[in-house]
């Protein structure tokens, strides 16, 4: 084995290993978001005690990610598809932090919420499926390379953001209704506004994931849904 | 968990026979350690076969991993049965923690969890550490997935049916006993009422056993939800279906129906396709004319590239009312209705749609509906041709 393929092999690796890592930490967002919507929506205690439990994993991995990715840079000059990749990475670790972060506290509301019957919360259910499911098919193409997947990620925000203006007049009109819904109805504003934040790192990480693989930048405005209703 | 022992078992006596012959031949072990199988069935000739051609034989879902729990290999399979939800099921975060008790010493672990995208799914992993001769490269963990979904689909088919049942058919029910104790009490005496009351009472009980039937339609779609569909149909064969199944109803309230359609094969269930098209179908039939103009619907099936996939795109499109674009992202949730009433006569139970959303997600394809006030309506239901080999 010659000095070279053998410096080549462990470049390899060390990319591997850097795609292993973001993979996990897509994971364990995905696992956080997913305990986080069934604690608000399924009214789940222990579901949202483990949401937040999960964060300072994610952290960890997010610096151990950030400190491989600048050690690649640093001593292994990478270039093209290589260059592109880490520097994605290095964006889309944070963009997986923040999902995280938005989740844990959508976690911690859901403690607080005392949702009585007259609260419909199938809507939210319904969102937080959505937002789960582009979540997934984004970490899906980021560990696959897959140029086609996040594209369609990057299209379907359009459904998500629907979605939200839907909840946000509905809510609306719970408050209207009984004033002493309002208290709830904030609470669940909140968690639909988070739902929809997630979203939008989804769409960032798919965004990157297209330019890692393509080279190319996706249009600077996405196809955006709803009305412009709620002020965002 | 036997499947993985099968497995476990079965891989070295399917090598034995090529490792043997190569044992034979005197070559030395250290030759061996490196290098992938492929390169040994090389040497060895054709008495060996490679570990990814055992795993495709089986009828286990296997896949292999690397020391960072990468998907390296899955089977036939784990592709047919898990499809794209294997890149979610091996991040998860329990297989990571299972694979870290993976040394020399413990060689197998196991985590079972569950899932909530794209469907539902309870899925346990058992991981088994390769025996260095087997390992191929750096894949050296296999995983058996095994999907233990059915248990729980059914308990929460019972639950879901008793809250919906409670829900739904108690109001039809209190009426129904308040018009039987009018026709015993006050009415007894009067014939003139007693056919009216009547009347009303079969109209409602017709409603409650429409309802019984949706609502077990729906437990059926979302049981079936995480068995992916293996049957393959054609499209104009369904198209033809549909509206052979629906010309008296089109007929009745005087509505036209046109159809078009391509010979393709689509992978899917037979039932609950013709399923999702009638059921889109019959929506425009019954609420297009709303405003009494006449209704015409168009029902399509043609090719259509969806993101590089080839599939078929059904697509229903009439010329009636429209839906308002506030309602067009809610449409699919379980009795969420339109017009808000849930006794007005026309109304249906907001199921319909849920059922197509369920049948669609367990076919991997996608519905999209869309809708402008006046002009009509168009939904389009897009389903793969054929899997694709993804691992």
């Amino acid at each position: 084995m010659t000095e070279s393929t053998h410096t080549v092999k462990s470049y390899e690796q060390e990319l591997e290993h850097l795609g292993s890592l973001m993979a996990r930490m897509g994971g364990l967002v995905e696992r956080q978001t997913a305990q986080a919507v069934k604690a608000v929506v399924e009214g789940d205690e222990e579901a949202a005690l483990e949401a937040p439990e999960l964060d300072p994993e994610v952290d960890e991995l997010e610096r151990e990610a950030e400190a491989l990715a600048i050690r690649i840079l640093a001593l292994r000059s990478p270039m093209a598809v290589d260059l592109r990749t880490i520097v994605a990475a290095l964006k889309i670790t944070g963009d997986l932090e923040r999902i995280g972060d938005y989740a844990s506290s959508i976690a911690r509301r859901a403690m607080k919420l005392e949702t009585e019957g007259n609260i419909s919360l199938v809507g939210l259910r319904n969102m937080g499926h959505l937002v789960q499911n582009n979540l997934r098919r984004a970490i899906d193409a980021l560990t696959t390379k897959d140029r086609d997947g996040a594209v369609a990620v990057w299209q379907s925000d359009t459904a998500v953001d629907e979605l939200y203006t839907a909840m946000f007049r509905e809510l609306m009109t719970y408050m209207m209704e009984d004033p002493r819904n309002i208290g709830t109805c904030i609470h669940l504003l909140f968690v639909a506004k988070n739902l929809e934040r997630i979203g939008d790192h989804t769409t960032n990480i798919a965004e990157r994931v297209y330019y890692a693989v393509t080279g190319e930048m996706l249009p600077a405005v996405r196809p955006r849904g709803g009305r412009s209703y709620p002020a965002s | 968990m036997t499947a993985a022992d099968i497995v476990a078992c079965l891989l070295p006596v399917c090598l034995t026979g090529g490792l043997a012959g190569w044992f034979l031949r005197g070559r030395s072990l250290s030759r061996v350690l490196p290098g992938s199988v492929r390169a040994r069935r090389e040497e060895v000739g054709t008495s060996s076969v490679s570990l990814e051609e055992v795993l495709d034989l089986l009828p286990e879902a296997a896949v292999l991993l690397d020391g960072h729990g990468a998907l390296r290999f899955a089977n036939i399979e784990a592709r047919e049965a898990f499809g794209d939800a294997l890149g979610t099921i091996m991040r998860y975060p329990d297989v990571f923690s299972a694979m870290r008790h993976l040394n020399g010493v413990m060689v197998k672990a196991s985590a079972e969890f569950v899932l909530t995208v794209p469907v539902r799914r309870v899925v346990r992993v058992d991981l088994r550490l390769l025996p260095e001769v087997l390992a191929t490269g750096p894949a050296h963990i296999l995983a058996i997935l095994t999907d233990c979904s059915e248990r729980d689909a059914v308990e929460r088919m019972r639950s879901d049916f008793v809250a919906y049942a409670s829900h739904e058919l108690r109001t039809p029910l209190t009426a129904l006993i308040g018009f039987i104790e009018t026709l015993r009490g006050p009415a007894a005496d009067d014939p003139a009422a007693q056919q009216q009351f009547l009347a009303i009472m079969a109209t409602q009980a017709h409603r409650m056993q429409r309802l019984i039937e949706q609502l077990l339609e729906l437990s059926r779609a979302e049981m079936l939800e995480h068995r992916k569909p293996r049957g393959s149909i054609d499209a104009k064969h369904v198209v033809e279906l549909v509206r052979d199944e629906l010309s008296n109803l089109c007929a009745a309230r005087h509505v036209q129906l046109e159809t078009k359609a391509t010979d393709i094969p689509v992978l899917g269930d037979q039932e609950q396709i013709i399923r999702v098209i009638v059921n889109l179908v019959e929506n425009a039939v019954k609420y297009a004319g709303a405003d009494g103009r006449p209704v015409r619907i168009s029902l399509s099936a043609e090719h259509k590239v969806l993101l590089g996939r080839p599939g078929v795109a059904f697509v229903v499109q009439d010329n009636g009312v429209g839906i308002d674009e506030e309602h067009l992202p809610r449409l699919t949730e379980r009795f969420y209705r339109v017009d808000g009433n849930r006794n007005a006569p026309a109304s249906g139970y907001g199921l319909g749609l849920a059922i197509v959303r369920h049948i669609v997600d367990r076919h991997d394809g996608s519905l999209k509906i869309t809708s402008r006030i006046g002009q009509g309506t168009r939904c389009e239901v897009w389903l793969p041709c054929v899997r694709e080999a993804r691992a």
